[in-house]
């Protein structure tokens, strides 16, 4: 058990390293040069390379990337081209105006989608099943920006008693942002249940086919039993991986909602950098969504074991 | 008496693509208190179905179109929810087939048999089916077990209420032979001490015979016989169970047995490899290490042209692992493998062409050994073709035919695909994709196990005749002792990846030499009622072999392992 | 001992005529059509969105990028069926030719995808090994960051021409499809059919095409509907963000963030757009869902 975890750790690392290894490339690889970009075009070849020189530009890119990384242990992240703040703090202010969101989604997708995918799983081929996989199919038939755009028009426009659009900057306070916290986190809820809707009911279709629940309802055991006790470990292992995926991708859907609803978060912070080319900025939210998946996954993992004691006894030998 | 279950005019029929297909026609039986009834029959017989309505239930998308079962004077469909739940808690439980996935994986043992209810605590019903240290035992999971103390759990779990009615599915099918005669045993004692009535599912007549007073023989569905079991197996009246009966393979065959359509039973003799038979390979002193585990360890025989020689032992005995070396999917760590013509210590693709096609691999389970997206001339047509035996297309094709008809199939069958084929039909093409190589060394790995058996005659048979036409070293894998008896000029016992004996098949089995084999032969069943199992042969020993002084030589190449005799 | 030279048992013969052996792919999939409601409605849904695609010039006289500003913002009506947008375009021709960059973007970029996870997921299968440990772990570094990220960050470097999207797509889904298609071929390599084509000592591509292919292309026709859906989806958030299609270009994304602000005054303008998305949408997923069932393949186990 130990070494599975160890092992599990030691794989989420690895993978860490690699993809910020992936994103340092990527955004050296974009064109134009920082510094010209910074001092506009008119700028003298002196000017740019003595301020190539201050950023370090003119190390090779190895020696710059573990600076990037030996900062960024220290939630340094170098500072913003434009605003030239310092990435790390001004970061984690959208990063915590997005948890808002994130929270809410998560609460409400996970428990929502497990429970309403249980009882597909339980009601197969019968009418709730029906409805609820019909509902789900068009959940994730439909853009994030298209079930905000919706959502607006019935609760903003028809019914006005949630804000459309956000007025407030990043510093805004937990009482301001909260009512504006509602329609970006449902529209995320409902693309993200879909997925895990669908999922649930196929494990617990899977698993209450299973001989052992079979040989558990013939132990004459009640069907509520059966169903937490015996089904329910089996059916959850597989969703587990399914959520953690879709945690995961919450950072990209935040992107589109945030925009929608102007929300000072992660999303919309990322996508001023992009129009902005604000390297920095960029290379540290893509670091943090890695994080964020990476963490996600191992989370999956243990959570897995916790349910399964092949996992923890065989000292995590899957095969 | 009265009975206890009565089953009358049952029909069950399952939902398959907008068609519905009865699986069950008007079955009828009843069954006295105390008394063993075995429900026999072939795959698709729907014997599991009608064991199942015991307790009412139907797998998804079956429905039942008529009869009753009464159980313990209850109809059992008509019961309402928590009826039922009653009876299957209390007065009948089930023994499923496999206890491996019958038991919950994230439950801890002792829980699951607590859960059962009773009022017999938990180590008392693990001591009682047999386990050591029960208290132990039940904070363990099902995985951390092995199958044979699966099934005992799974049996304790039955046990747990004190039911009347014991519902058993092919309880010790997947068992070794060892395991599954001590499996049987403690079902017996338990059925006597506890005075259950017990329903019985078993394709195996071995061990109906062993078990049952009253047997009830089905095929497709209905029941075509039924009697107490002594009579059954003495003088069977329907043909089919003539035939059934006359299919099983006995240790007493001196060759392989010939079963008429009637159910006649005709004992073909070996024919005698000549003394001066080439060999047609040599395995010496060959080792295999999975990982840092020894799968086989110095095992060394030879195998002639025109003879089989028999591997026989338990699962984890290592025989198949041997024959993937052979056919080169697996290295050797040490040893010498060579055939007549050549080296076989490398792999497959390190063997030239020439080599590779004169061993061929014939597969254990037919399900999986043809590409079911591709037809079965094409599974014959692609070795000719790849070992260029072929020419042209058309010439290819009809020797594919020609194979085809040579494993007593219709040519007609190339156009199929595998999906289409009964298993025993799968299994002859199979063959026929080994035959394409023109072999001279058969490698059959466990090749009728998963058959019926009416079809593992056939399939015997054919490999028979086809070792004799084509003068074929076979290397036949088993464990099946009685399959053995009947088919191999030679046996080699493997345990633990080490041969513990080895000898000509008459002299083994008329004398087995070392304990080991004296078990298995012990644990082996016939399907005779009066057949007397010799009991406390399980003498414990040791092993004593050391170098230079491995062997006891019996005569004429029977020798045995040294071993002594051990206490306790 | 004449007795026991009984005659072989006669050939059994086979059963009946010759039904279905012959079954092409192309007949598979017609009877799975034909047996299966959502996957003929699914399939029906996206090939109604091909042919309006296809005949987009012949379907409607105005122009997709050229209005009339003197007909602005106006409602549903006789000459404009869902009205016009602020630019005096008509919003069903903008629809229509939407449908042409949708869906020829969408589906390059998935066949590209579908053909690059599937090379690379049956290598990792079949060869295991290293090979398989460091794709799987590059892979899932790729998945680790978000794929709109990632496509944000190549659009503004190499800027927004459709060819860019379609490449960038294809790399961004690849590691799904190796993830589902490397789960299907694990589990037809144990077959023993693979393993006699071993023991004959096939090559690895030999094998891979004659033995694992044929019994992944289902897995891999689902995929292809479940990731073309998905990739739609995608598209229609970049050009949504600014990010994708141009201005004027049609297309539904940007349709949808040009007409937001106006959803009050014509409402179409917005909707239509978005009913065009959501069922070309709901068709892939209902013919993945159709076909999936049919077939047996469970697509979304197969990736976990």
């Amino acid at each position: 058990m130990f070494t599975f975890i160890v092992r599990r750790v030691v794989a989420a690392f690895g993978t860490l390293l690699l993809s910020s290894v992936m994103v340092f490339l990527a955004v050296q690889a974009l064109p134009g040069d920082v510094a010209t970009q910074v001092l506009g075009k008119d700028a003298t070849p002196d000017a740019v390379a003595a301020l190539r020189k201050q950023m370090g530009l003119d190390q090779p890119a190895w020696e710059r990337y573990f600076d990037w990384i030996k900062g960024a242990l220290h939630g340094d992240f170098g500072t913003s081209l434009v605003t030239t703040k310092p990435v790390g703090s001004e970061v984690a202010q959208y990063l915590g105006n997005s948890a808002m969101i994130a929270v809410v989604t998560v609460l409400f997708a996970v428990t929502g989608s497990l429970v309403l995918g249980i009882l597909a799983g339980l009601y197969r081929d019968r009418w709730p099943d029906h409805v609820i996989s019909t509902v789900s199919l068009v959940g994730m038939s439909i853009p994030e920006f298209v079930v905000a755009t919706l959502l607006v028009l019935a609760f903003s426009v028809t019914v006005p008693v949630l804000p459309a659009v956000v007025l407030y900057g990043p510093g805004a306070g937990f009482g301001q942002l909260l009512p504006a916290v509602w329609l970006p986190a449902a529209s995320l809820a409902i693309v993200m249940a879909a997925y895990i809707v669908r999922m649930a009911r196929t494990s617990v279709i899977d698993v209450m086919a299973s001989e052992y629940v079979t040989t558990a309802r013939l132990k004459g055991l009640s069907t509520w039993r059966v169903v937490t006790r015996h089904a329910l470990p089996g059916a959850l292992l597989p969703t587990l991986h399914v959520i953690a995926l879709n945690v995961a991708w919450l950072i990209g859907g935040v992107a589109v909602v945030e925009n929608v609803f102007n929300y000072p978060g992660i999303g919309k912070l990322l996508l001023t950098s992009v129009q902005n080319r604000d390297l920095p900025v960029i290379q540290a939210i893509a670091l943090i969504s890695a994080v964020v998946y990476v963490i996600c996954n191992l989370a999956a993992d243990l959570g897995s074991m916790a349910l399964n004691p092949k996992l923890r006894t065989r000292g995590g030998r899957t095969r | 008496m009265s009975a206890i279950v009565s089953v009358a005019g049952l029909g069950v029929a399952y939902r398959s693509g907008g068609r519905e297909i009865p699986v069950v026609h008007d079955v009828s039986f009843d069954l006295a208190p105390g008394e063993t009834l075995a429900l026999v029959g072939e795959s698709g017989s729907g014997k599991s179905t009608v064991a199942a309505t015991l307790l009412g239930h139907l797998r998804y998308g079956s429905r039942l179109t008529g009869g009753t079962v009464r159980v313990d004077g209850q109809d059992v469909f008509a019961l309402p929810a928590r009826e039922l739940r009653r009876l299957r808690g209390g007065t009948v439980a089930m023994i499923a087939q496999n206890a491996g996935q019958a038991l919950t994986p994230s439950m801890r043992i002792g829980r699951q048999i607590a859960e059962a209810g009773g009022d017999v605590p938990v180590t008392e019903l693990l001591e009682q089916v047999r386990l050591p240290r029960p208290g132990e035992l039940a904070r363990r999971y099902p995985h951390e077990l092995s199958g044979g103390q699966q099934q005992r759990v799974a049996i304790a779990m039955a046990i747990a209420t004190r039911p009347k009615v014991l519902v058993l599915d092919e309880p010790t099918t997947g068992l070794d032979v060892l395991t599954q005669r001590s499996v049987l045993d403690l079902v017996g004692s338990l059925r006597d001490e506890l005075g259950l009535a017990a329903v019985l599912v078993s394709h195996d007549l071995g061990v109906v015979a062993r078990m049952a007073d009253e047997v009830c023989v089905l095929r497709s569905g209905r029941v075509v016989e039924a009697a107490p079991t002594r009579r059954l197996f003495a003088a069977p009246v329907d043909p089919y169970t003539r035939r059934l009966l006359a299919s099983v393979p006995r240790l007493s065959d001196t060759g392989l047995a010939l079963v008429g359509e009637d159910g006649t039973r005709e004992v073909r003799p070996k024919r005698p490899v000549p003394d001066d038979a080439a060999r047609s390979v040599d395995v010496r002193d060959v080792t295999i290490d999975y990982g840092s585990s020894r799968a086989v360890d110095g095992v060394s025989f030879q195998v002639r042209r025109g003879e089989v020689l028999a591997l026989v032992g338990e699962s984890g005995s290592g025989k198949s692992t041997l024959a993937w070396a052979l056919a080169g999917l697996r290295a050797p760590s040490g040893g010498a493998m060579t055939h007549e013509s050549g080296d076989l210590g490398g792999s497959a693709r390190r063997r030239p062409l020439a080599l590779r096609r004169k061993i061929q691999l014939v597969f254990q389970n037919a399900d999986t050994s043809l590409n079911p997206r591709r037809s079965v001339g094409d599974a014959v047509r692609r070795p000719l073709r790849f070992f260029g035996a072929g020419g042209s297309r058309d010439e290819v094709a009809s020797r594919a035919r020609r194979l085809i008809t040579d494993v007593r199939l219709d040519p007609d069958f190339a156009d199929r695909l595998p999906a289409q084929l009964s298993g025993g039909q799968r299994q002859r093409i199979g063959i026929a994709r080994a035959l394409a190589g023109e072999p001279d060394v058969l490698i059959a790995d466990e090749i009728t196990t998963a058959l019926d058996v009416s079809v593992q005659a056939d399939v015997l048979r054919l490999l028979d005749d086809l070792r004799r036409e084509r003068d074929l070293a076979c290397l036949f894998i088993s464990h099946d002792l009685a399959v053995v008896r009947g088919i191999a000029d030679r046996v080699v016992v493997l345990r633990h990846g080490v041969v513990v004996e080895e000898g000509p098949t008459d002299a083994v089995f008329a004398d087995p030499g070392h304990p080991y084999t004296r078990q298995l032969m012990a644990a082996a069943l016939e399907p005779d009622p009066d057949a007397v199992a010799p009991a406390g042969v399980a003498d414990a020993w040791a092993d004593a072999a050391e170098a230079g002084a491995v062997w006891d030589e019996l005569g004429g190449g029977h020798r045995v392992r040294r071993w002594r005799a051990a206490d306790g | 001992m004449s007795a026991l030279k009984t005659p072989a048992p006669a050939p059994v013969p086979a059963p009946s005529a010759r039904s279905g052996a012959s079954g092409s792919a192309a007949a598979r999939a017609w009877r799975t059509v034909r047996s299966s409601r959502p996957a003929a409605i699914g399939l029906a849904i996206v090939a109604v969105h091909l042919v309006i695609a296809l005949l987009a010039p012949l379907l409607t006289p105005y122009h997709p990028t050229v209005g009339d500003a003197s007909h602005a913002l106006l409602g549903p009506g006789a000459d404009h069926w869902a009205g016009t947008d602020q630019y005096g375009r008509d919003v069903l021709t903008r629809v229509v030719y939407g449908g042409r960059y949708a869906l020829g973007v969408s589906v390059t970029a998935t066949l590209i995808t579908i053909a690059l996870g599937t090379v690379l997921g049956c290598a990792a299968a079949l060869r295991g090994g290293w090979l398989d440990d460091v794709l799987m772990r590059i892979l899932d570094a790729v998945l680790s960051i978000p794929a709109i990220l990632v496509l944000l960050v190549i659009v503004t470097a190499l800027g927004t021409g459709s060819g860019v999207i379609v490449l960038a797509i294809g790399v961004i889904c690849v590691p799904q499809v190796v993830r589902v298609v490397r789960g299907a071929a694990l589990a037809v390599v144990p077959q023993d059919y693979v393993t006699a084509a071993r023991a004959r000592g096939e090559s690895t591509w030999a094998i891979l095409r004659r033995e694992v292919l044929p019994n992944i292309i289902d897995v891999v026709c689902v995929e292809f509907a479940m990731r073309a859906s998905w990739v739609v989806l995608l598209i229609s958030s970049l050009s949504f963000l600014g990010f994708g299609a141009d201005p004027p270009t049609p297309d539904w994304g940007l349709m949808v963030s040009e007409n937001r602000t106006a959803i009050t005054v014509v409402p179409m303008a917005s909707l239509a757009p978005i009913i065009a998305l959501a069922t070309l949408v709901v068709g892939l997923n209902l013919a993945a869902d159709g076909l999936s069932k049919a077939w047996g393949v469970d697509r979304i186990r197969e990736g976990s």
